[in-house]
């Protein structure tokens, strides 16, 4: 194995590689751009037997990706932001179809205000999608996520598309130490892509993604309802069968850090995970229990781990980079009704939009908070903007 | 690429490294920044750097309108891409420096004015944070993978001669430097959606034809020397200049040296030879 200093955007590229992609079909935009262009070296320089088709827009993108998939290959994509919103009309075919394709979305704010920088705002609109979403905070994890989706997506108690998500600049344009997988472990991790329904064949003529009248429609997603609950036991093994043949664990679900004995704890997603982590190592130093709940899996959502977690704490902080106008947090939304009928503080705190810096400060603000309010033990639910110039804290 | 190349010259001694640009609408030429983390474990910090150990500077006028040793560390260094001894650069406290002329290095070796690299050799001899021969290594590696291995070698050679020429010392802060002030409004001065409407602020000029108060021109390493015996008054230049800055007048042309950039397309463009670059 390699280890190399190399950009989220590289690692994207090079997983879908080993991957043995089949086709792509992408469009650029940043920060995205630099996955394209390093597939588009790959199929190039012939180190990637790929069919890469250009195409003039996100809307053509996935369309391509569905249709491919649907003719039995492995297939993979990327985009951003405003690509991400024009294609959202075909990610629901791609779930309805039960076809697995992989996505890479470099989460960037939606426009207006037109911004380059993270937030997790373009994302939260697919949630209901179908898709299946992991959240990774560094580039590593950004590789390992895209070979375990495609086992984890085209395992036959699944069958579903999945993004692997990474933070725009703070992962895409960042360098970091990635060990870089070699073609023969990625290819006994990942195996031969086998459909699980029937394919567009010449020869075997099926017909795939066809009108159906409300007698079917039901049964149908409730298939799909099913297909997505079913993750949550793959996604277990596929991360379990990574950490023992690669020797990296990057947890299930959640990703939990100094939980068990811990009075308050935050939960964050993307980024910021990692950034907290440093925050609670430097807390602990100085004795306060603080504990950390990295958020990786957005769907399915893990609401059997996070009332397990209610339970066990005195206060929960919920770390949102994107908002439900007029309620919260998206993620401090959910885990509400995860908890629902726990008695304990649920503090949300909004921050790091647009691509505002989310620092050591920062979190640690949101950590003062907390432990404060697992003093006094108060049931609130508050919503606090942080770091926002005019609004009281 | 710079901040790259340290941090893959850093990992290939066995440390651990990160970097990342300042992220922005970048151009070449425009003021940048970059960030390089190096450590023996793990860095987990996904922030950008507020409390550098080392500051870089590859443009010495910076000097003039940023305060480049905000926040630096106590004991910290700065190198700057100057022809003076260390001495003689004024950062406005008294600190480590290092100097080294990176632009004439660069004009050497890679006839162009791309100091980056050079930079890094510099940086290595001012600070021993990594070997030259690990700089070397990591622009083989970053630049070599990104404009083939050719110029990789060419700015690895860039970077050894720096390595060569950097002088190290002290210098004495005297004049007074404060960063330049910001427009950050609060919920409720922002106009609503953003709208850019022209306004006066304590920082100065916000919103439409605010940037003419932003002075690009100090960007440039060569400026166009005119010759009005020459110029046929074809208006070439005019019609190419990327920036707007070129003027028609009576009879001869005229350059804003306040917004131009020194690119030397017009110099490129004009048929008649009027227009030579200069250093």
């Amino acid at each position: 194995m390699v280890s190399k200093i190399c950009t989220g955007n590289y690692s994207a590229a090079y997983g879908s590689m080993r991957s043995r992609v089949r086709t792509v079909a992408a469009y650029p935009i940043t920060p995205q751009t630099f996955i394209v262009e390093h597939i588009s070296e790959f199929v190039n320089n012939g180190e990637m037997d790929c069919e890469y088709i250009e195409v003039e827009s996100e809307h053509s993108a996935m369309s391509a990706c569905v249709s491919a998939s649907a003719s039995g290959v492995r297939t993979f994509t990327a985009t951003s932001s405003q690509g991400l919103a024009l294609m959202h009309e075909i990610l629901p075919i791609a779930s309805g179809m039960r076809l697995p394709v992989v996505m890479a979305v470099v989460n960037r704010a939606i426009a207006s205000p037109i911004n380059i920088w993270v937030e997790h705002n373009d994302i939260m609109p697919e949630r209901d999608s179908g898709w299946m979403q992991v959240f990774c905070d560094n580039n590593q994890e950004v590789l390992d996520m895209v070979l375990q989706a495609y086992r984890i997506a085209e395992d036959r108690r699944v069958s579903l598309p999945m993004t692997v998500c990474l933070d725009a600049f703070i992962l895409s344009h960042t360098v970091e130490p990635v060990d870089l997988i070699e073609q023969a472990d990625a290819d006994r991790f990942v195996p031969r892509y086998k459909p699980t329904g029937p394919i567009l064949d010449p020869d075997d003529v099926n017909a795939v993604g066809v009108f159906t009248p409300p007698d079917y429609v039901m049964e149908c997603r409730w298939q799909t309802d099913k297909a997505m609950r079913s993750a949550v036991e793959v996604i277990g093994e596929v991360n379990a069968a990574f950490a023992k043949q690669f020797g990296r664990d990057h947890g299930g679900l959640i990703d939990p850090y100094m939980v068990d004995d811990a009075d308050a704890v935050l939960i964050t997603m993307g980024t910021a995970s990692s950034t907290a982590h440093e925050v609670v190592d430097d807390m602990r130093a100085e004795g306060k229990k603080v504990g950390l709940v990295k958020l990786r899996f957005w769907r399915p959502y893990p609401m059997t781990e996070m009332r397990a977690i209610a339970e066990k704490v005195k206060a929960v902080g919920v770390f949102d980079r994107a908002v439900s106008f007029g309620v919260g947090g998206p993620s401090f939304i959910e885990f509400k009704s995860a908890v629902f009928g726990i008695d304990l503080p649920v503090l949300n705190f909004i921050g790091g939009l647009g691509g505002r810096d989310v620092s050591l400060a920062d979190i640690r603000y949101m950590y003062d908070k907390l432990l404060d309010a697992a003093k006094t033990g108060e049931v609130r639910r508050d919503v606090t903007w942080v770091g926002t110039r005019g609004v009281s804290q | 690429m710079a901040a790259q190349a340290l941090a893959s010259s850093a990992h290939s001694e066995g440390g651990y490294a990160t970097a990342f640009p300042f992220f922005g609408a970048e151009r070449r030429g425009a003021p940048v920044l970059a960030f390089t983390r190096i450590d023996e474990k793990r860095v987990y910090r996904k922030t950008q750097v507020y409390e550098p150990d080392y500051v870089v500077v590859l443009d010495e006028s910076l000097l003039d309108t940023v305060n480049v040793v905000e926040g630096l560390k106590e004991g910290g260094m700065v190198l700057v891409n100057s022809s003076k001894q260390p001495a003689e650069v004024d950062v406005g406290i008294d600190v480590k420096m290092a100097t080294v002329d990176a632009t004439s290095v660069a004009l050497e070796v890679l006839k162009q004015p791309a100091t980056n690299s050079s930079i890094l050799g510099a940086l290595s001899k001012a600070t021993g944070l990594v070997s030259i021969e690990s700089i070397e290594k990591g622009i083989l590696q970053v630049f070599g993978d990104r404009l083939g291995p050719k110029i990789g070698e060419k700015n690895a050679k860039a970077a050894r001669v720096a390595y060569d020429r950097t002088l190290v010392g002290e210098s004495h802060g005297k004049r007074e430097l404060k960063s330049a002030e910001k427009w950050l409004p609060d919920v409720k001065e922002l106009p609503i959606g953003v709208a850019g409407v022209p306004m006066s602020t304590s920082a100065g000029a916000v919103g439409p034809g605010s940037f003419v108060e932003n002075k690009t021109g100090t960007w440039k390493v060569f400026r166009p020397e005119y010759d009005t015996e020459k110029c046929t008054m074809c208006n070439f230049c005019w019609f190419y200049c990327p920036e707007g800055c070129i003027y028609r007048k009576e009879d001869h042309m005229d350059f804003d040296m306040d917004y131009c950039k020194g690119c030397g397309i017009c110099a490129n463009e004009c048929p008649a030879d009027a227009i030579r670059m200069v250093r």
